[in-house]
């Protein structure tokens, strides 16, 4: 806790922490001084002069701007003297003769500070005559953002924020004095994954964001503070839409999560919400084409077809796919349908993408994100964040850049955090475990790895770096860094609700509320409120599509999953599918997979309904309603209460708040959150087990020791590379795919190769090569990729208008043939 | 009348060679730098401190106070400034091509006192010509051991790099300096908390020094702090370098103490106005400072303090004389545009202000000038540097700002009438 | 990397000089200018894959300073001073003479390539004002008319290297200071001539 001290400000004594900014230290206390270049997530720069104030010193009053002065004891500090307030006048006076009268047709009107403060602070008039400075107007300067010269009053947040913050420094201020703008480099656009948040932070009408501009004025907005659903992270964001259309997301400033900044996937990831391809009326698949259908005739059929099956073959018959993109509310409506009403434990969230349901739901000691900032070195082994979750990459690189803390990276390319990186360990696909092995030996060069890890507290974040690697690994990882000093672990899975759907027991192991299946009193307490239930572990996603293969299950119920597109094999995914006797889709969109079904029923997305979610670290959240759901579209759990309902064996769910007073009764982990909890107590959400809560399950990752280690290093087939499978941050999944501004920007299918390697099969940069893998063969153009280590390749995973390569270790790279007719 | 020559001694007495290593030994080069290499840190910062020496670089703060602020972490650095911009200024040009040997021993003795083992001598870009010869005299110095891994034969090493500047007058103020040498925008930051001497180069505890001042250090050693302040006047220690340029007859650099009046300076020194025209006003101490008129101020003494109290300054020693056919709104829009053209652009007063003053002036310069524009002028320098005091105070983040003012009021305060005839009558009345 | 190897020595050899690599930027924008004339997009990118610079951080640094030109430059830059002093002792006329004698206004380029004009602020070379630099080799002390016979003689000779001495004797008037001694070397583009930075050439006559 900083020391106190005690200053004046405008004749009224408060009590700051020593060494706070003045500007924010008189903000806290009920005093606005104004300013444009201060943000308070940045380094301050004293550069618009806004915040000019006098304050009193031993030498004489001083005219100094408050937001690079700290506050002493005893300062005392007059914002609206009369110097200061002619200082105040005066540079907004020179801010406003060069910028443009524009704002009738600006986008920030309304919602500007260079209106507000001149209103508040400024003269009455200009005084100016003479000729404005102009600049074409406006320039794009990405596929996302345009930037606007004239209006720029140069106070460098956005110069900044994409420097330190983003650790993209792609625009610059360019030429000198008057002439000083703000540019890109010809041919290299502001193409930064975080350019959104300079629209949101520059205070006049600069920067505007394609996907917003000339669309509403914040004044027609209605503004509803949520969480994203866009990764696993679940920052808050503040929705805002017009006449039932979500047009805008904000980043919402907080210490917990994001701290006010976005992803652009996040900010601009609304799209998909009021897409036209969005499902409005329940679909039953007729001679193979779908027909509309009322929800009375498509749920009969559901619970027809379902029935047969379950009386047929038995419960065990029907898989459940899905859950991780919904609510807990809509996940435990899924475990509920799956155990209690069909009698099967072949539930899955995950997409045979990610870790042991165990370790993701109990791995304990388990870290928050502000640990990350107190951490003396983190060890980040786990895909690329700035890739899969642009908010917690942000928080690391912060950390690594501005705390000092010392990160060691292992990953098989390279990543956003390399340039932060204490130490970077890059390593083959399939040879993950043999590097872990020598790492813990800590000999040679891993000696010095091991010592920048010794310094505590660690906090590991710990993932499956692609889609090819042993899930096992992150686990031994786990356990490795476990046995550091004060260590604690952050498990990582992208999609945005995991966390809460394995919370919720959507897995084949783990029963609501971080119990496992072969909890017995865990399964009684849950069984007096459900009914039985299957008491066994139950098959995962891989399983069950396998199962469907083999004739072993009949049945699929898909919630919000695509497992023809997010499931790594490809092959078993659709083979499932197809063999099924009955599939359901509960889905947004008609996707891969939901076109395979006989039934498809319409969902209520993000934003149309009211919920919780559970992030990475168990910090749960609320989601809220702020647009209705496009025609009849319906909640998730009311789908499976109405499907549960003529089965035989209703939900009994009153609306989406029962649900979750239910799960706080039943759920051991998640015993007191509420609804009521998380809108007025716990702003920040709450990390469960909260309170007086206990989490039943503690996982305790194995550590392996280097035999066992060596044994689970792979390495391809001879002649083969290894293939690394990595997710990119815009690809084909089904939300990017309605979200037709960032679909546009997913890189498409390529090969990445090291140029050694690309040197031998001899093919150069944009190459048309072979790609054969066990499950497909495929042709891509080339990449150059230095960062590779030798002997991989690197194909982004889920990529438009690219086929499945299966999840196979070993890839055959081959120049093509030329075919002579 | 003779005054005695420290500074330029040895390029007047010996021109052919002043600029080489052998001169600079045959002339008793190198011994006080030496000396110094057995002096402790301490001792040579007394020693500066006791010699009175002020920076040479215009903003006259006492160069051993400076040296005495030095933070203690580790690597330290010292950087030279030559880039020297200031309208009128052209001493340590002189300096640079004729003598540079007695800056690269200064370079020494203030590394050595400063614990420094990495120097830089930052030249600007326009001078091409003397950074070949200080180049030419560092490899000579390389050569001889006297740079570079032990030094004189000691354990101490010291590089000195030579860097050439791009064409911006604000990398002369010292943390622009710093920012350009670190490969950035030769921005000025921010003091506090970004003092060179706690957060220099590199965020590290750095000196920068001006090239006249550095020059100064091998006389004192040499001479010891008493002799070397006699040399001076009172508490104006040393010899000074003016550089007088304009009307006069005899414009060019003059070694001189302190203490005689702007008449002896201008009349007998550098011989007067030329075609015997009448003194009209000069710039006492480069563009930045506020003008000196005959009426009021031949007769003062050339001393910091009374030019100070007289509300101007000597600033890097710059005269710049203006004879009656100089036409004042000319000359001050002159002064205005050369720092909006220089003006680095962080800050909104200076970037939009010293422009704006810029468009008036040339705007009445042009004819087009308004009544009202007399008090505008005004009221947006008052803006850039509030009250119009001196000391000038800044709204500003660097001194530039400020300085662009000093011209305006000088014209408000002495030319009144012929700027609002500029204005009433739609252009010049010198025609 | 595209520079030729002598010119990838120089450029490491200057990255040594310092203790970080970014500080070498500045000197490289000379190489860089050297090896096309002016300061290209390529040369820039080059740059920055050198300092660990991002392309848009070097275009932001090169753009800052007034040396660093980012548009085709002729082979003689003339840039003649209008600061007070120049301006006092008739730099504008000198100014103008230029600008009428190679056809280019201040600011430009002729289409053959062989002139760039441009006013410029105090070249420190007050005690001879007015004063010129042709490729930033000074001549103090010009008229008018001896500026017109400057360009007139860069126009007829086409010296690949011009020697500030040589140019000062035959169109220079009042100089700053005894320069005392005589150089040989000369500047060989619109660039400093400086012999770390490879920009010196041995001037003929």
């Amino acid at each position: 806790m900083a020391d106190l001290v005690k200053i004046t400000v405008d004749g009224r004594e408060i009590e700051v922490p020593a060494g706070e900014l003045v500007i924010k230290a008189a903000q806290d206390n009920g005093t606005y001084i104004p300013r444009f270049c201060w943000h308070p997530r940045m380094k301050e720069v004293g550069m618009c002069r806004m915040c000019l104030v006098e304050i009193e010193t031993p030498r004489g009053t001083i005219l100094t701007t408050s937001c690079t002065t700290s506050a002493a004891a005893g300062m005392v500090v007059h914002t609206a003297s009369e110097t200061a307030k002619k200082a105040q006048e005066g540079i907004l006076e020179f801010l406003l003769i060069n910028h443009p009268l524009d704002c009738p047709v600006c986008d920030k009107g309304g919602e500007c500070p260079l209106q507000d403060q001149t209103v508040a602070y400024g003269p009455g008039e200009s005084r100016f005559v003479e000729e404005k400075r102009h600049f074409e107007k406006p320039i794009p300067i990405s596929d996302l953002v345009f930037l606007d010269r004239e209006r720029c009053i140069l106070c460098a947040r956005c110069t900044r924020f994409a420097d330190e913050i983003a650790g993209d420094p792609l625009i610059e201020f360019k030429e000198r004095g008057n002439y000083t703008q703000v540019q890109t480099f010809p041919d290299l656009p502001f193409s930064s994954y975080f350019s959104g948040n300079t629209v949101q932070i520059c205070p006049v009408g600069a920067l505007t964001a394609s996907a917003y501009r000339f669309k509403a004025r914040p004044w027609d907005l209605r503004v509803v503070e949520s969480s994203c659903s866009h990764c696993s992270v679940g920052c808050r964001i503040a929705v805002e839409s017009s006449q039932n259309d979500v047009l805008r997301f904000n980043g919402v400033d907080n210490d917990a999560t994001n701290r006010g900044w976005l992803s652009d996937k996040c900010r601009f990831g609304f799209e998909f919400i009021g897409s036209e391809n969005r499902l409005r009326t329940p679909l039953i698949k007729v001679d193979g084409e779908f027909q509309e259908a009322t929800w009375g005739d498509a749920l009969d059929l559901v619970a027809e077809r379902l029935g047969a099956i379950i009386t047929e073959h038995g419960g065990e018959a029907v898989g459940g796919i899905g859950g991780a993109r919904g609510t807990n509310e809509d996940a435990y409506a899924f475990g509920k349908f799956m155990r209690g009403v069909v009698g099967s434990n072949h539930l899955d969230a995950q997409l045979d993408d990610g870790l042991d349901a165990r370790f993701l739901a109990g791995v304990s000691p388990r870290a928050e994100i502000g640990d990350l900032d107190r951490a003396g070195a983190i060890l980040l082994w786990a895909p690329d964040l700035k890739e899969e979750s642009g908010s917690l990459y942000l928080r690391v690189r912060h950390a690594a850049q501005d705390r000092g803390t010392r990160l060691v990276v292992a990953h098989p390319r390279r990543t956003g955090l390399d340039d932060r990186a204490t130490h970077k360990l890059t390593y083959r696909p399939g040879e993950g475990p043999a590097l872990l092995a020598d790492l813990v030996a800590g000999e040679g060069d891993y000696a010095a790895v091991l010592e920048t890890l010794s310094e505590g507290p660690v906090v590991a974040i710990v993932g499956r770096t692609g889609l090819t690697e042993q899930p096992e690994l992150a686990e031994a990882v786990a356990a490795f860094a476990l046995s550091l000093p004060d260590a604690k672990v952050l498990p990582f899975a992208r999609r945005s609700n995991t966390f809460g759907a394995l919370d919720m027991g959507v897995a084949p192991t783990l029963l609501p509320g971080r119990a496992t299946t072969d909890d017995a009193e865990a399964t009684a307490q849950l069984e007096a409120v459900w009914g039985p239930i299957p008491t066994h572990e139950g098959r995962g996603t891989h399983g069950i599509l396998q199962g469907l293969a083999d004739g072993d299950l009949k049945g699929l119920v898909l919630l919000g999953a695509d497992p023809m597109r997010d499931v790594p094999d490809g092959t078993l995914a659709r083979q499932g599918i197809e063999s099924a006797d009955f599939v359901v889709a509960i889905d947004l969109f008609l996707t891969d997979s939901s076109e395979m079904a006989d039934v498809v029923l319409p969902a209520e997305a993000f934003s149309e309904k009211e919920g919780t979610v559970t992030n990475l670290e168990g910090r749960v959240q609320k989601v809220n309603r702020v647009v209705t759901g496009p025609g009849q579209s319906q909640a998730d759990w009311t789908i499976l209460d109405d499907i549960a309902r003529r089965l035989g064996k209703p939900l009994a769910f009153a609306s989406a708040e029962a649900i979750s007073k239910e799960i706080a009764d039943v759920a051991p982990a998640y015993v007191g959150i509420s609804w009521e909890l998380l809108d007025w107590d716990e702003k920040d959400g709450a990390v469960v087990p909260y309170g007086a809560a206990i989490q039943p399950l503690i996982y305790h990752p194995a550590a392996l020791g280097k035999k066992a280690l060596q044994a689970m290093s792979q390495k391809p087939s001879s002649g083969a590379l290894a293939l690394h499978l990595a997710r990119t941050l815009y690809d084909d999944g089904v939300l990017m795919r309605n979200s037709l501004s960032l679909h546009a920007l997913a890189p498409g299918g390529a090969v990445y190769l090291h140029p050694e390697d690309a040197g031998r099969i001899g093919v150069s940069e944009g190459a048309l090569v072979e790609v054969k893998t066990v499950d497909a063969a495929l042709r891509l153009p080339t990449v150059l990729d230095p960062s590779l280590a030798t002997g991989v390749a690197f194909v982004p995973f889920n990529q438009p208008w690219t086929p499945s390569l299966g999840a196979a270790l070993s890839v055959v790279v081959a120049a093509r043939k030329e075919v002579r007719a | 009348m003779s005054h005695p020559q420290v500074l330029t001694a040895r390029m007047t007495e010996h021109p052919t060679d002043s600029h080489t290593l052998e001169r600079y030994e045959v002339t008793g080069g190198y011994a006080h730098a030496r000396r110094a290499m057995d002096m402790s840190r301490d001792e040579i910062v007394e020693l500066v401190k006791a010699s009175g020496l002020l920076g040479r670089g215009g903003a006259a703060f006492s160069a051993g106070l400076k040296w005495s602020f030095l933070a203690p972490s580790r690597p330290s650095y010292l950087v030279v400034n030559g880039d020297e911009s200031e309208p009128g200024t052209f001493k340590d040009r002189q300096l640079l091509e004729r003598d540079p040997h007695q800056m690269i021993e200064g370079i020494i003795i203030a590394s050595v006192a400063n614990e420094v083992h990495e120097a830089f001598i930052y030249i600007r870009g326009e001078y091409p010509k003397p950074a070949r010869r200080v180049q030419q005299a560092v490899e000579e110095a390389y050569a001889a051991g006297y740079l570079g891994k032990g030094v004189f034969g000691s354990d101490y090493d010291l590089d000195v790099t030579v860097h050439l500047g791009g064409g911006a007058y604000i990398c002369g103020e010292e943390t622009a300096l710093i920012n350009s040498l670190e490969g950035k925008r030769g921005e000025p930051r921010i003091k506090p908390p970004y003092f060179p001497a706690a957060k220099g180069l590199y965020m590290m505890p750095t000196i920068v020094n001006n090239v006249e001042t550095i020059s100064n250090l091998p006389h004192i050693l040499e001479m010891g702090s008493d002799d070397y302040r006699a040399l001076g006047h009172a508490d104006d220690c040393g010899t000074f370098l003016f550089s007088v340029s304009g009307h006069v007859t005899d414009p060019g650099n003059y070694e001189l103490p302190h203490g005689i009046t702007w008449r002896e300076l201008i009349f007998d020194v550098a011989g007067g106005i030329r075609d015997d025209r009448a003194l009209k006003a000069w710039i006492p101490g480069g563009a930045s400072a506020p003008w000196f008129v005959p009426e009021h101020h031949l007769d003062l003494e050339i001393t910091k303090e009374a030019c100070g109290k007289a509300g101007s300054m000597l600033g890097s020693g710059a005269v710049v004389v203006m004879d009656e056919t100089t036409c004042v709104v000319k000359a001050a829009e002159r002064v205005v545009r050369f720092f909006a053209h220089e003006s680095c652009g962080q800050c909104t007063p200076c970037r939009e202000g010293t422009t704006w003053l810029e468009m008036i002036l040339r705007r009445i310069e042009d004819g087009s000038g308004r009544p009202i524009d007399a008090e505008l002028l005004l009221d947006v320098s008052d803006n850039i540097s509030p009250g119009l005091t001196w000391p000038p105070k800044q709204t500003t983040i660097c001194p530039l700002g400020p300085s662009a003012v000093s011209p305006i009021t000088s014209v408000a305060r002495f030319f009144k009438d012929e700027l609002m005839q500029h204005i009433e009558q739609g252009g010049c009345p010198l025609g | 990397m595209t520079w030729p190897p002598d010119v990838q020595e120089r450029a490491k050899e200057l990255i040594g000089r310092y203790p970080d690599p970014k500080s070498a930027v500045m000197p490289l924008l000379y190489l860089a200018m050297r090896q096309d004339g002016y300061l290209t997009e390529a040369g820039m990118r080059e740059v920055a894959g050198w300092t660990g610079h991002s392309p848009a951080q070097v275009q932001s640094v090169a753009t800052f300073y007034g040396m660093f030109k980012t548009e085709p430059l002729g082979k003689y830059l003339v840039s003649v001073c209008t600061s007070i002093s120049c301006m006092l002792l008739g730099g504008d006329a000198v100014l103008s003479a230029v600008e009428d004698e190679t056809g280019v206004p201040h600011g430009e380029t002729d289409a053959e390539g062989l002139f760039s004009v441009e006013h410029v602020e105090c070249l420190g070379a007050c005690g001879g004002a007015p004063a010129v630099q042709v490729n930033y080799e000074l001549v103090e002390g010009s008229t008018p008319d001896q500026v017109r016979a400057l360009c007139r003689w860069l126009t007829g000779e086409r010296p690949d290297a011009v020697n500030t001495d040589d140019m000062q004797d035959r169109f220079g008037g009042r100089r700053s200071f005894d320069w005392a001694i005589t150089e040989t070397d000369g500047a060989i583009g619109p660039f400093p001539a400086f012999g770390p930075y490879g920009t010196v050439g041995e001037a003929d006559g």
